[in-house]
Parts: C-alpha cells; structure tokens; sequence
C-alpha cells in the first residue's frame, strides 16, 4: 500500500515536472484551478441485489483540480491538470480513501463563436489509497465529449469514455478458478447530457449514461452470485465478513441537477442520480439513489 | 457712418461668445421596473435639425482583465476606432457577429497593433472564442451626444447645443426595441432638461465560468 502510494506520489512528480516544463517557458499559457467540496450520499454502497443488504452512507467530498492550459492554434487548446480527491465516510471508514493522479484534456472548437460545436478528449489516471491493500489501486479512465450550445440557454453533449480500476494486490484465492481481484472493473459508458440556464443564475442538468462491462458486488456469501461471477474474495469492508463478486453487469444511470452560481468564481451544486445495473444474467438487478451537495470554486 | 443695428450688434455678442455659453444640458435617470438604477445604460441625443459636429479621428479602447470585458458597455460616435488591448496574461481571441460591425482578432496578447473601425451605428456584440462566458458590448452611436450610466443609473450630457432633441436610452438586457424608448425634447441654456426611463430587463444568459462536477470544463 505504502510501496503503491510512493510509486503514485513519484509518478506524479515526474508528471507535473513534464508540466512545468511544457508550460512554464510560454507566459501565454493559462494556469487554472478547480475546487469542489461537500456532501454524497449513496445507499447502495454494496452494490447488492437484496435489500436487507443494501448498505448507504454518506461521505465528505473533496476535488481538486489544477494545471496548465496551452492554446495550440485558434481552435485547439492542451490541458495538464494534476487531480487530488478525498472521500471520508461517515460510518464505513473503509470505504474512505484518498486519489492523486493527472489528467490531459485536448479541446478544440470546430469554428468562431459560443455555440460552436465542440470536442473535448480527456485520458486520466488517479491512485486511490484506501488503507486496503486489496482495494488500493489506480483508476483510468479515457473518452471523448461533444458538445453544442443551442442559443442561450441550452448545451447539449454527447459522450463515450472507457473507465478501469485495476487494484494493486491479489486476494487468496476462495475459490478455485475465481482467483483474481474482484475489484478490478472496467467498462465503457455512453452518455448524453443537456443543461438549461433556468435564469441567469441557474443551471439544471439532465444526463443519461449507460455502462456495459463488470462490476463488484458485496453481499454475504451467496451461491446464485457465485454461478455468475468470475472473481471472488473475501472482504470486511463493511465491517463484517463478506464476499465481493465481479460480475458482468450493463449500468443506467439517470441524472438530474441543479447548480446555481454564487459570484463569478464560485456555485452552490445539488445532484441526484439513479443508478440501475442489470447483472447479464439471471441474477436480476440492483439500484441506487445518490446525491450530493457540494460548493465549487474555479480560477 | 451707418450705426450697427441691435441685431447686428447681438450677433456680434453670440459669435465672441465662448460655446459654452449657449450649451444646453440633458439629465437622465434610468432604472429597472424594480425602482433600483440602472448602470450601464446607454442615453442618446439625436438634434431634430440634423445637424452634427464633424468627426475628428479618436481611438477607444476595450480591455480585457480578468477574462472580462472591460468596460462591459461601450458607447463610441460611429466612425470611431477601437482597441482590444488584453491586459491578462494569456491569450484572447475576440470577435463578433453583430451586422454593423463583423470582425474577428484571432489570438493574441498584449495590443493588436491596428485598431477596428466602427463606421456603423447599431450594437455589436462582443465575445471570446477562448473563453465563451466573456461578454461585452460596443454602442455605435449615429451622433456624439451621448452617455453612459454609471451605479446611480445617471447619465448628464452637457455642452449640447439647444434645439430640439429625440433623446432614446439602449441596455444590453432591456426588453423590447430601443426605437420604443425615443422621447422629443426641447433642450434650452436655461435650465437642465431631465428625462427618466424606466426599463424591463430580461436574464442574462451566459455559459457559467464555474467548471461544474462531471464536466469536462474548457480546461
């Protein structure tokens, strides 16, 4: 865990050095800063098909985005960002951890004006440190985003990304030929997203997201998810004794949100999500609601 | 010897006059239907006669601080030149799409060396194509009697010769046309003429500067 960290932690130095370095020279270049703190709640933590094993809780939310943005031509710009997160839970500490990773954005506009269309292709990487040897590991994910402001009022954007968690150590294996860890994940999302300025001070957000590929279920032990799983392990994550299966699964996820802007720098954000995922099996589907109030602040 | 007649002698008396002798003075007040002052609006004065002072060459300036425009509303006498200095330290890229006056600066920092000629009276828009949430506007207005209100909605022309007037007030978000706004006034060198406009704003929509969760932001 500690090894993984400081090899992150290195990684990262060598990254914000390449930064420095492509940046720092150019006095065009625009450096930024991003900032989002506050509150989510998810009541199915777990991830689990039964409902006396739905596990909710609450976390403090901390994001922190910043770097450089170079304009490459008219159209084009590079950002190099560094990322820094935290998420503190309220009762299952376990589930609380710590991210540094960076990430590169390359936009570009595809002619003059505010409702121009837009692409934006973004790849990230982030170190999420549990405390958990089995659950610490790094996250990826890469996609593209196009986008269009239609009048005023409404933008419009469409998204493909591919996402992957891949944890730093292996489980013993509990079952043979299920060996391997369960929280490795990845999948890929399609979304469509549109925002409406409601008034000149408030923007509410729609978005549609389905994800296909596996996810990590937490229940007790439970021989009909077992038939469907390919990696299993134990787990006391939720503070008694469980498995985590990796099972196939395709995720909805509807959203809706509400932001209301502060000052020139600074809006006050409540969302709210309903995630469904249908295992690709017979094993039926899970649920949850989350939301999330957080303030956020851009320079 | 012919002796000068009272008239002559009273032409005589106005020509040595200085100008400011016989101005006459527009006082405006404008505020939102909430009662509250209106800054940023601009009031003005077109002579009935036609009459106007010929156009010397000025260049005006438009800056760009803090990812703004600055100021947000500039009125300028049509035929005048503008400037774009950017006073950040990245670059900008400013244009518009407005009838009477199309241009575009692509990127740049510090001062574009040759200013951008409004010849046009109307409104012209202004944005940025790096950073979509700027927004500003040029008044290009037919006569040089003209003002711009400051927080208390107030807008004093002076040094305006008398006569008759169509006075008219324009506000990025007013509602309905600025045609609607136009008063007839006599404006004297006796006593300030006041007029007062009372206008119905719309929301003003712009993309937010805030990166929000889940976004991918302009960076």
């Amino acid at each position: 865990m500690v090894m993984g960290f400081t090899a992150a932690s290195r990684l990262l130095a060598c990254w914000l050095c390449c930064v420095l370095a492509l940046f720092s020279a150019d006095a065009r270049s625009e450096w930024g800063f991003d900032a989002s703190g506050g509150f989510a709640y998810d009541d199915n933590l777990s991830n689990a098909f039964e409902a006396d094993e739905r596990k909710g809780d609450t976390a403090a939310v901390i994001d922190l985005t910043g770097g450089y943005r170079q304009q490459l031509g008219t159209s084009t710009a590079l950002a190099l960002s560094l990322i820094g997160s935290s998420q503190s839970y309220l009762h299952y500490t376990g589930l609380s951890n710590i991210g540094l990773g960076a990430r590169a954005l390359l936009r570009t506009k595809f002619g003059l004006g505010a409702e121009a269309p837009w692409l934006a292709l973004s790849a990230q990487a982030v170190y999420h440190n549990y405390h958990d040897d089995n659950l610490d590991g790094w996250s990826y994910e890469a996609g593209a985003t196009l986008g269009k402001r239609f009048g005023e009022r409404l933008t419009v954007s469409g998204s493909v990304r591919y996402d992957a968690y891949v944890a730093n150590s292996t489980p013993p294996v509990l079952v043979p030929g299920l060996s391997g860890s369960p929280y490795d994940v990845y999948g890929w999302n399609l979304g469509v997203q549109a925002r409406f300025l409601a008034t000149d001070a408030d923007l509410v957000s729609v978005s549609y997201t389905w994800r296909t590929g596996t996810v990590t279920s937490v229940t007790e032990p439970d021989l009909e998810v077992l038939e469907y799983s390919d990696r299993v392990a134990r787990t006391d994550i939720f503070g008694s004794p469980e498995i985590a299966y990796r099972i196939n699964a395709n995720t909805q996820t509807i959203g809706i949100a509400w932001s209301h802007t502060l000052g020139e720098h600074t809006a006050f954000n409540v969302a709210y999500a309903y995630r469904r995922s249908q295992a690709d099996s017979e094993l039926g589907a899970y649920y949850a609601n989350v939301i999330s109030v957080t303030f956020s602040y851009s320079y | 010897m012919i002796a000068p007649s009272a008239a002559c002698i009273a032409m005589l008396v106005c020509l040595t006059l200085p100008a400011g002798a016989l101005a006459a003075k527009l006082s405006a007040n404008v505020h939102g239907t909430d009662g509250k002052p209106l800054p940023n609006a601009v009031v003005v004065a077109v002579p009935e006669d036609g009459r106007l002072p010929p156009l010397s060459k000025t260049v005006e300036v438009v800056d760009q601080i803090d990812k703004e425009f600055v100021p947000y509303v500039k009125p300028v006498r049509a035929g005048s030149y503008l400037k774009f200095p950017n006073k950040d330290n990245i670059r900008h890229h400013v244009y518009s799409f407005s009838p009477p006056k199309r241009f575009e600066l692509p990127l740049y920092s510090g001062t574009p060396t040759e200013p951008v000629l409004f010849d046009k009276p109307g409104i012209v828009k202004l944005g940025c194509n790096i950073h979509d949430w700027m927004l500003g506007y040029v008044y290009v207005a037919e006569t040089p009697y003209f003002g711009k209100s400051a927080g208390e909605g107030r807008v004093e022309l002076d040094q305006l010769p008398p006569g008759r007037y169509q006075v008219r007030v324009w506000h990025p978000r007013m509602q309905g046309p600025e045609d609607a706004t136009v008063q007839r006034v006599e404006l004297r060198d006796d006593a300030p003429t006041r007029v007062e406009w009372t206008l119905k704003l719309n929301p003003e929509y712009r993309p937010p500067r805030t990166r929000l969760p889940g976004e991918p932001g302009y960076r």
